[in-house]
């Protein structure tokens, strides 16, 4: 189970690139998109906690981000708490949200549970909607200024980049130490086989409550960011809209693995931010480049490129065996 | 009197207006080695399925060691010291051999609940992993995936995490099904080596290699038992003709 040493040196190419990028994009907007894009990351690294290593796909993810997003400015802005309780509290209130959206969508499967999480998403994007005396309805909840940790001025871009990486690392480091521990490989064995799971002891609903929960803690946490960067939050946040951009970014860069949502968000995010600048019908590219990624890399770009790798690799060696993504041995980082 | 290992009272199963089980009563004392016989359709993996806890029975009631599971679900049953193999094969065809068996051992411990326990860094557990392959005669293919394995020892496996998890009631169906003639023996010569503490109930259509395991037979027909004994009892029975030939 030891990682291959292309995937460390994958992963030692992309920390490097990570941590070089304000020293190489000098401009302020594109260090902004490089932090919308970390933000985008966590989220889509909790979600695929859900589809890659759950088997359980969720049109309602963009919850976690808009409930901890609209309590973080509220409390903060608009209640008169500190930052630290006003994050605290809105970390925690969107995991218990989670724990009882969790029981709730967990009491379906397959098709069933996807339209639960539609629904429970739909309905708090009403509530956003709805309730303007609260959330300020269609014009969104702001005020919020950027905090202070530790003396650092998160409203240098430079800085907030940096504040918002060091979260994606927590995140990544988690995600992987979850993905290798009992919890985790449990998750990955009731994705496979759920009736072998059962008869070999395992509680099934009990282990996609608790993988349930822990992806919403983390969209929580990107939901803060979130609120943190724009300082802004509106029902477009937790709309149906945002839930499917963040699983097109798990599904574009490859579910199951831990860089291909970073990937998938880098991807989505360029092309709504900087494509769209050049391009009115960007929309249209981003389904192209979707359908080329399902019908070139179906497994996703990031072990897409890796099979492509190591078919070059083989080739290179003169070796002539077939790499098949489905039974591939070797797991993408 | 000592309290049977399997108890089955008045099982019933009905899919829709089908009975797949109809008044099924039984008792397996410890150690036994019981055989379920029946042609294809008589209920016997439905059975199974009942006694595993993969769905309730419509009536009737199930206790293993003395405890009433009929409404428990099928983990809460493993936990009490049941196993069982699948008649189609349910593994985890992208792992190893020997992640399949991790999975199995991890099934009986609280660490499948721990977030943070990286199960790569527990020695012991993998050490048990590999002496419960090579206990079945597939140490050397431990580090293969399992899609990269023959059927016949895939079979092995199945036994093999079943065995992991050190259990008293032992289900296995079908466990020669698909199997060559070779692969037949080492699986055969695999379960005659399974101690005696452990009681087996075994669904097997291979006559010879059943009668030559058994203690006691049952057979089954419509969902129903028809006869029940010992290996003579049931052979000289003229039902168990009938189930069989139909006449």
């Amino acid at each position: 189970m030891r990682a291959p040493a292309s995937n460390i040196l994958l992963w030692l190419i992309a920390l490097a690139a990570l941590l070089a990028l304000p020293w190489v994009v000098t401009s302020e907007y594109y260090v902004n998109i490089a932090s919308q894009i970390v933000i985008a990351a966590i989220l889509a690294l909790s979600l695929n906690l859900l589809i890659g290593f759950g088997g359980m796909i969720s049109l309602g993810h963009a919850v976690y981000l808009g409930v901890a997003a609209y309590l973080s400015i509220y409390l903060t802005a608009h209640a008169g708490f500190g930052h630290l309780a006003g994050a605290l509290i809105a970390i925690g209130a969107t995991t218990m949200l989670a724990m009882l959206f969790g029981y709730l969508a967990l009491r379906a499967s397959g098709l069933g549970f996807l339209m639960i999480t539609l629904a429970l998403g739909q309905i708090l994007w009403g509530v956003a909607y709805r309730w303007a005396s609260l959330t300020g309805g269609d014009n969104g909840l702001g005020g919020l200024k950027r905090p202070h940790p530790f003396g650092l001025n998160l409203m240098d871009p430079t800085i907030f980049y940096y504040f918002v990486l060091f979260f994606l690392g927590i995140a990544l480091w988690c995600i992987a130490r979850f993905i290798q521990s009992g919890l985790g490989q449990s998750l990955q064995g009731t994705r496979d086989q759920p009736r072998r799971m059962r008869a070999l002891g395992y509680n099934v609903w009990l282990i996609q409550w608790l993988s349930f929960v822990c992806a919403g803690f983390w969209g929580a946490v990107a939901g803060l960011l979130y609120a943190y960067y724009h300082q802004f939050v509106s029902p477009q946040t937790l709309h149906l809209t945002t839930s499917a951009e963040t699983l097109l970014m798990v599904i574009a860069g490859g579910t199951g693995t831990l860089l291909g949502p970073v990937v998938g968000a880098a991807l989505v995010i360029i092309l709504k931010n900087v494509v769209s600048a050049y391009i009115t019908r960007w929309l249209i590219l981003l389904g192209v480049i979707f359908v080329a990624i399902v019908l070139f890399m179906p497994e996703g770009l990031v072990p897409g490129i890796m099979r492509g790798v190591r078919a070059l690799r083989r080739r290179l060696r003169g070796d002539k065996m077939t790499d098949a993504p489905s039974i591939a041995k070797e797991r993408a980082p | 009197m000592t309290t049977p290992v399997l108890e089955v009272t008045g099982l019933y199963r009905y899919f829709g207006g089908l009975p797949a089980v109809r008044d099924v009563t039984m008792r397996v004392p410890a150690g036994e080695r019981r055989l379920l016989l029946g042609p294809n359709g008589a209920g016997k993996t439905t059975f199974f399925n009942l006694i595993a806890g993969d769905f309730p029975p419509s009536q009737g009631a199930i206790r293993i060691f003395g405890q009433d599971v009929t409404r428990k679900s099928a983990n809460e049953r493993t936990h009490l010291g049941m196993a069982r193999t699948y008649q189609i094969i349910t593994l985890f065809p992208k792992n190893t051999l020997l992640h399949n068996v991790i999975i199995s051992l991890v099934g009986l411990r609280d660490t499948r609940f721990n977030p943070w326990s990286d199960l790569r860094r527990q020695a012991a557990l993998w050490d048990e992993a590999r002496a419960t392959l090579a206990l079945v005669g597939l140490g050397h293919l431990a580090d293969r995936t399992v899609a990269e394995t023959s059927y016949g020892e895939q079979r092995r496996l199945e036994i093999a995490m079943a065995l992991a998890q050190k259990p008293k009631l032992l289900l296995l169906d079908e466990p020669l099904a698909g199997l060559s003639a070779d692969e037949r023996q080492d699986v055969q010569r695999l379960l005659q080596s399974i101690p005696r503490d452990v009681t087996i109930v075994m669904i097997e259509h291979d006559m010879d290699v059943a009668l030559a395991f058994a203690d006691v037979i049952t057979v089954m027909q419509h969902g129903q038992v028809v006869v029940e004994g010992s290996r003579a009892d049931v052979v000289a029975d003229p039902k168990t003709r009938e189930v069989y030939l139909g006449h």
